[in-house]
């Protein structure tokens, strides 16, 4: 983490949505900034719009005010060569099979067939995926299916990942050693993560930066670096003092929310 | 193999129970397969229908129009339903109101309008297959799940891939289920409306050998628009297997 080099930045971003009962602002004067190579974790209540901030990252929404920048340009709409998006439901094409759907986007770009195989059959392996390169998605379990939705937007090579609770629907067996396998990837890959969860346990064992949002409407809370090494132990005093830290504040936000 | 088997055996045992049947019956109602082969080889070699081969051609014709217009229909009004909230729901009732209705009470009124010539045939046609593909259409467009829509755009899809990669191959099983359902009601509405009221067809065919007592030419032509049932219905289904491997 020797380089310090803003990747993204949100600038005074506010966006409302408009509802049947009126209308409803989901973001409020957000801003944050996040360098290369960190892995950022936005956690809050629900409700408080950190699919909303990352939607429009990825360039699917569009800020009402304020604006997003990416290596310095703004965001004007979905730039898969740069971000890359794993959603919460892993939302594979049913009729595709798991090599097919990690093909998916370099299809788009218009990569020759060969190369795009080669590409996303390299990717299997890593994601323990070997055997299954011709089973459709109805045949793999839920953690399996997360991971061929992670090897798509790794195979774009995006410099950022953009990950909205990509672990929410499994069990937490399941979901600890996703995140310590997405651990290795993010490590040997280089990429700038940002990831969304409720998870405390998430947010502290994975990220190298945490940002608290508030009930809605959403705005940072607090921002904070976790400078620790990895793996990391959840026992040390530094990370039991740190988790009391954030739970208090999580905790304030999602009492608000409840309300 | 064993139930090609079973199915010719099943078959042999039908056409056994229909020849004695017919034989114990009235010669001029019930005829049994061994006089119904003569008369389908009098058929066959033109003896007794010469115009058969034209009026063949004339029901295929209509057939062909029909379905054609009734999938274009179909098609764009499902679209166009599907894809725009407010025109779904303000024309969704009238279009599921209009189906329960029995389409055979609009073909007085189509022979009115269109005669008896083949206009009728085809517009009968039309409309009974026109709402399945409608309906089809709409119903896959409310089957594509809207999260792969998204997933398909922040994957740098425009509206065009969206539709053909996403949208397609989603809707594909319903939508061509519909097209299926389209072409057996067209080409049950182009027969009824011959039976009902034509001068030229394999409807007008039939409706003279019966109306004349000719049991046996009846059965025989009853037969050839069988083969042409059955002959629509594997052509649909082959077109169903091409583009279940277009979408893959």
């Amino acid at each position: 983490m020797s380089s310090r080099r803003e990747l993204i930045a949100v600038e005074g971003v506010t966006k409302r949505y408009l509802t049947s009962s009126g209308s409803v602002e989901a973001l409020h004067d957000v801003s944050l900034s996040v360098d290369e190579g960190a892995f950022c974790t936005l956690i809050g209540p629900s409700g408080c719009g950190k699919s909303t901030l990352l939607s429009m990252l990825g360039g699917l929404v569009a800020p009402d005010q304020g604006r997003l920048l990416v290596e310095g340009q703004p965001v004007s709409g979905p730039d898969p060569r740069r971000v890359a998006t794993v959603f919460q439901e892993a939302g594979l094409f049913p009729w595709r099979t798991a090599l097919q759907n990690v093909e998916f986007g370099l299809e788009l770009q218009g990569v020759p067939a060969e190369r795009r195989r080669r590409t996303a059959s390299e990717l299997l392996g890593p994601l323990g995926l070997s055997g299954f390169a011709e089973k459709y998605p109805r045949e793999l379990s839920g953690g399996m299916k997360q991971r061929v939705a992670i090897g798509r937007a790794l195979a774009l090579d995006a410099k950022i990942l953009l990950m909205d609770e990509p672990f929410g629907a499994l069990d937490e067996q399941t979901r600890v050693l996703m995140g310590e396998w997405l651990l290795d990837i993010w490590r040997r890959t280089q990429k700038t993560v940002i990831f969304v969860t409720h998870s405390l346990h998430e947010a502290l064992f994975l990220s190298t930066r945490v940002a608290v949002m508030t009930a809605r409407p959403g705005r940072i809370k607090s921002a904070f670096d976790l400078p620790m090494d990895y793996p990391r132990s959840m026992e040390s005093p530094e990370m039991v003092a740190l988790r009391a830290k954030l739970w208090s504040e999580i905790r304030e936000e999602s009492l608000r929310a409840m309300r | 193999m064993k139930v090609l088997g079973l199915r010719l055996a099943l078959l042999a045992l039908l056409v056994a129970a229909w020849e004695i049947a017919g034989r114990t019956m009235n010669p001029l109602l019930g005829v049994p397969p061994s006089a119904v082969l003569p008369a389908l080889r009098d058929l066959l070699l033109l003896r007794s229908y010469p115009d058969l081969p034209a009026s063949l051609a004339l029901t295929v014709r209509e057939i062909a129009t029909a379905y054609a217009l009734a999938v274009a229909a179909g098609v764009g009004c499902g679209f166009m339903l599907g894809m725009h909230r407010l025109v779904g729901r303000v024309w969704g009732p009238m279009l599921a109101a209009l189906y329960a209705v029995p389409a055979v009470v609009w073909y007085p009124s189509l022979m009115l309008f269109f005669g008896l010539d083949a206009a009728s045939k085809i517009a009968f046609g039309f409309l009974l297959g026109f709402f399945p593909v409608a309906l089809a259409v709409l119903a896959g467009i409310r089957q594509v799940n809207p999260q792969l829509v998204v997933v398909a755009r922040a994957y740098g899809a425009g509206t065009v891939t969206v539709f053909r990669r996403v949208m397609l191959p989603a809707m594909m099983f319903t939508l061509v289920g519909g097209l299926r359902t389209g072409l057996a009601l067209c080409v049950i509405g182009v027969i009824v409306g011959e039976i009902l009221g034509s001068k030229a067809g394999m409807g007008a065919l039939i409706n003279h050998a019966y109306g004349l007592l000719r049991t046996g030419d009846y059965v025989a032509l009853v037969l050839v628009t069988l083969i042409l049932v059955v002959g629509s219905d594997v052509l649909a289904s082959t077109v169903e297997r091409r583009a279940r491997r277009w979408t893959e």
